[in-house]
């Protein structure tokens, strides 16, 4: 009637989760692959979409690249490694009905092999698994740029999002990384990494302007980047995206500040709450967490809204924009 | 034959140990299968594996189809232990799996066992003294035992919710101790960290979503633990285990999905029961003629037994499951080696001159002291007779009435016949 066959030795059992973190979270690009991963290949993509089902009937379009460039250092390990408790983050303290989440990675289009990665709205394990499948470049270009911008293009035209479509409610983008984008979309690249053709380049307030009618675009600087606190680079999104632009000073606190992000857009919560919730769950990142959203959280007022004409179509419930869980 | 061919359920119609991971390994040989369903029991599972070249695994909670590559779902009915399991991962990826982890999805549902459950689980067998049942010592009764009297019992999914998975992890701890006195076993801190890691490695998923993709997708093989004659309500009460060891979760888990499977059960030629509780066939000559490569006398379970084939008690477990479709039959090649191996077709009571029992009668379901009553005949019953066939795997179909579909004559796949090409779909 069966065995007790294999140890049950708590200190085993902790090394071996913890070697096959390392075995497992990067096999597709410690494997050597220098090509993008199908699954998030941007090429030839009509749409990503985020759609409302009757398992999940209020979706929340969540989605996050990161900048894989050299200049990063260890960030985008670490953001794969922690990206993963995002969903369950989310879904505990209820801060967003149904979210989706969606990983993709940010590269530079002038001179790497893989600029762009985009994987799909998940909201089951799967989102891990486009994880795993990024490729982390470590090149870049070494001028204080990459291609946020021709991210941001794919963001704006090839997302299709029921939240949006459907009741009026934006998504939520969060970029990751420390440079600035390239000033223009261009045609070139737009052509050879996405297949469209443009006719002619895009400015990128324009590509953020109309990015914005679908998500809320959120910049992250985290410690640890090559540029982290760098003026001219806070400087930069900062007037692009205004409060939206984030400081983080600890990069295992990512994941908190997303959810608190995402909690605070939503109006679950107030900041407050928000790190009383933290705390409740364990986490030791309350501080940074704080730190980084003191002005976001601060600010907080009108409800998020989308300004799309078609919104407020949304029949199945009361419509006042504002969801508490 | 019944269902629509596609899924199969395997479950063992006897005391386990009949070899139902080697005929889960055929099925997944045989052709496409998505994903391996585990539907009940847990870490304490053993099912042997030797591939054609001549590598092992005991599998325990990774499917006996991984060495093919195929995933494993541990369902809802599953007792998931993340230290076992580790090692059990280990232990595969030295065998050769890239990613043993990678291969695994397991219902939030899931009840998780703590090393203190394993500890309560052996002190109260030994605190059973002679009387005891034959536990593996793994903690996978204790655990459901735990989550019937407590709804906040731990479960996969906790492992995603650092605050309430250690709340109910220092429950289960200062429950016990409370109970039983100091249990032992590590700080609780390193057993949330541990579950932690666990919870963030493994996919822990959406039970019913993931099983209808699963069954949508296409062939799935739902691979049983234990055996019918072990069964919470329809076994030899005490000697059973906290498991439903026939279809029905299988089935309960099919119809959720709108799916129907095969089902197939597994006899070997001989009736062998690891641990505690009635034989009625058992004979020490055979234990010695026919060794045990991969079972040996356990530490909690005791000696591993072997009788001649039980047909009587066969018989009684495909009643009491509703039938089978078909039969997988194990050791063919074990009644060319022992010339005295026979099998049993009916039983006496007290004397050989006694009565004659042909069928055990079965109970209402969950009637335990009807099944301690079958318990205590079956301590009064003998082999009436014995019978060597001419052809054993055909006497055998033909005295469960279930057609065979599979001949197993030795460990690995390249040992086994599927006979009439039944189960490509």
């Amino acid at each position: 009637m069966g065995s007790g066959r294999w140890s049950t030795d708590v200190y085993g059992a902790a090394a071996s989760y913890r070697a096959a973190t390392g075995r497992s979270a990067f096999a597709y690009s410690d494997s050597g692959a220098r090509k993008v991963h199908e699954r998030l290949d941007p090429r030839g993509v009509d749409v990503r979409e985020s759609r409302d089902s009757d398992e999940h009937p209020r979706s929340t379009p969540i989605a996050v690249l990161f900048d894989v460039t050299g200049s990063m250092g260890n960030v985008p390990r670490t953001l794969q490694s922690k990206l993963p408790e995002l969903f369950g983050l989310l879904q505990r303290k209820g801060y967003a009905a149904d979210p989706q989440i969606m990983f993709g990675a940010i590269g530079d289009a002038t001179c790497d092999r893989v600029p762009l990665q985009i994987g799909q709205f998940e909201s089951d394990n799967r989102m891990d698994d486009d994880l795993g499948a990024i490729v982390l470049e470590g090149g870049g270009g070494g001028q204080r740029t990459e291609s946020y911008e021709l991210a941001m293009y794919f963001m704006a035209r090839h997302t299709s999002l029921d939240s949006v479509e459907r009741r009026g409610r934006r998504g939520y983008l969060f970029l990751i990384g420390d440079e600035l984008p390239y000033p223009q979309v261009k045609p070139a690249e737009v052509r050879r990494w996405i297949g469209d053709d443009l006719a002619e380049p895009i400015s990128v307030a324009a590509i953020v302007a109309e990015l914005r009618q679908r998500f809320e675009v959120y910049y992250i600087l985290p410690s640890g980047a090559s540029y982290a606190g760098d003026p001219e680079i806070l400087g930069y999104w900062r007037r692009l995206l205004g409060q939206h632009v984030i400081e983080l000073d600890d990069l295992d606190a990512v994941c908190e500040t997303i959810a608190l992000t995402v909690g605070l857009g939503e109006e679950a919560i107030d900041l407050a709450e928000g790190l009383t919730d933290l705390e409740d769950v364990g986490s030791t990142a309350t501080g940074s967490v704080g730190k980084a959203l003191a002005t976001i959280g601060s600010a907080r007022g009108s409800v998020v809204r989308t300004d799309l004409p078609g919104a407020g179509l949304d029949t199945d419930g009361p419509d006042d924009g504002l969801i508490r869980l | 034959m019944t269902g629509d061919g596609r899924h199969t359920i395997v479950v063992d119609l006897g005391y386990g140990d009949a070899g139902k991971g080697t005929v889960v390994d055929l099925l997944c040989a045989d052709g496409p299968v998505g994903a391996v369903i585990r539907f009940n029991g847990g870490a304490q599972a053993a099912h042997n594996v030797v591939t054609p070249d001549g590598r092992h695994h005991t599998f325990a909670q990774f499917g006996s189809g991984t060495l093919h590559g195929v995933p494993t779902h541990l369902s809802r009915f599953t007792v998931v232990d993340p230290l076992a399991l580790a090692a059990e991962a280990e232990q595969l990826n030295a065998l050769g799996v890239p990613d043993p982890f990678g291969l695994l999805t397991i219902d939030a549902e899931a009840l998780l066992s703590t090393p203190w459950h394993v500890a309560a689980n052996r002190l109260r067998e030994l605190g059973r003294g002679a009387g005891r049942h034959g536990s593996c010592g793994m903690g996978v009764g204790e655990t459901t035992a735990y989550a019937l009297r407590h709804p906040d019992a731990p479960r996969a999914g906790d492992t995603l919710d650092p605050a309430r998975l250690r709340h109910r992890l220092a429950a289960v701890r200062d429950r016990l101790t409370d109970e039983l006195g100091e249990l032992g076993g590590p700080p609780l801190d390193e057993v949330v960290s541990v579950f932690r890691a666990f919870g963030s490695i493994v996919s822990i998923v959406d039970g019913g979503s993931t099983r209808k993709r699963l069954l949508d997708a296409g062939r799935c093989v739902f691979e049983g633990a234990q055996g019918v004659l072990l069964d919470e309500w329809f076994g030899w009460h005490p000697y059973t285990t906290w498991s439903t060891t026939t279809f029905e979760n299988a089935e309960t888990l099919l119809a959720e999905a709108g799916h129907e499977a095969m089902r197939l059960g597994v006899v070997r030629t001989y009736t062998t029961r690891h641990g505690a509780g009635p034989l009625v066939t058992e004979d020490a000559s055979l234990t010695a003629a026919l060794p045990e490569r991969h079972n040996g006398t356990g530490r909690w379970q005791g000696p591993f037994r072997v009788g001649h084939f039980d047909a009587v008690a066969h018989r009684y477990a495909v009643e009491v499951t509703g039938g089978v479709d078909a039969l997988a039959i194990t050791h063919l090649d074990a009644p060319d080696r022992v010339p005295e191996l026979a099998i049993c077709p009916a039983y006496t009571l007290d004397a050989p001159s006694g009565p004659t029992l042909g069928r055990l009668v079965p109970g209402g379901r969950g009637d335990l002291a009807y099944q301690e009553r079958l318990t205590a005949l079956l301590g009064r019953a003998r082999p009436a007779r014995l019978d060597r066939p001419a052809h054993w795997a055909s006497a055998i179909g033909a005295l469960l009435d279930a057609p065979v579909l599979i001949e197993s004559y030795g460990p690995s796949v390249t040992d086994k016949r599927v006979l009439g090409g039944a189960l490509a779909a």
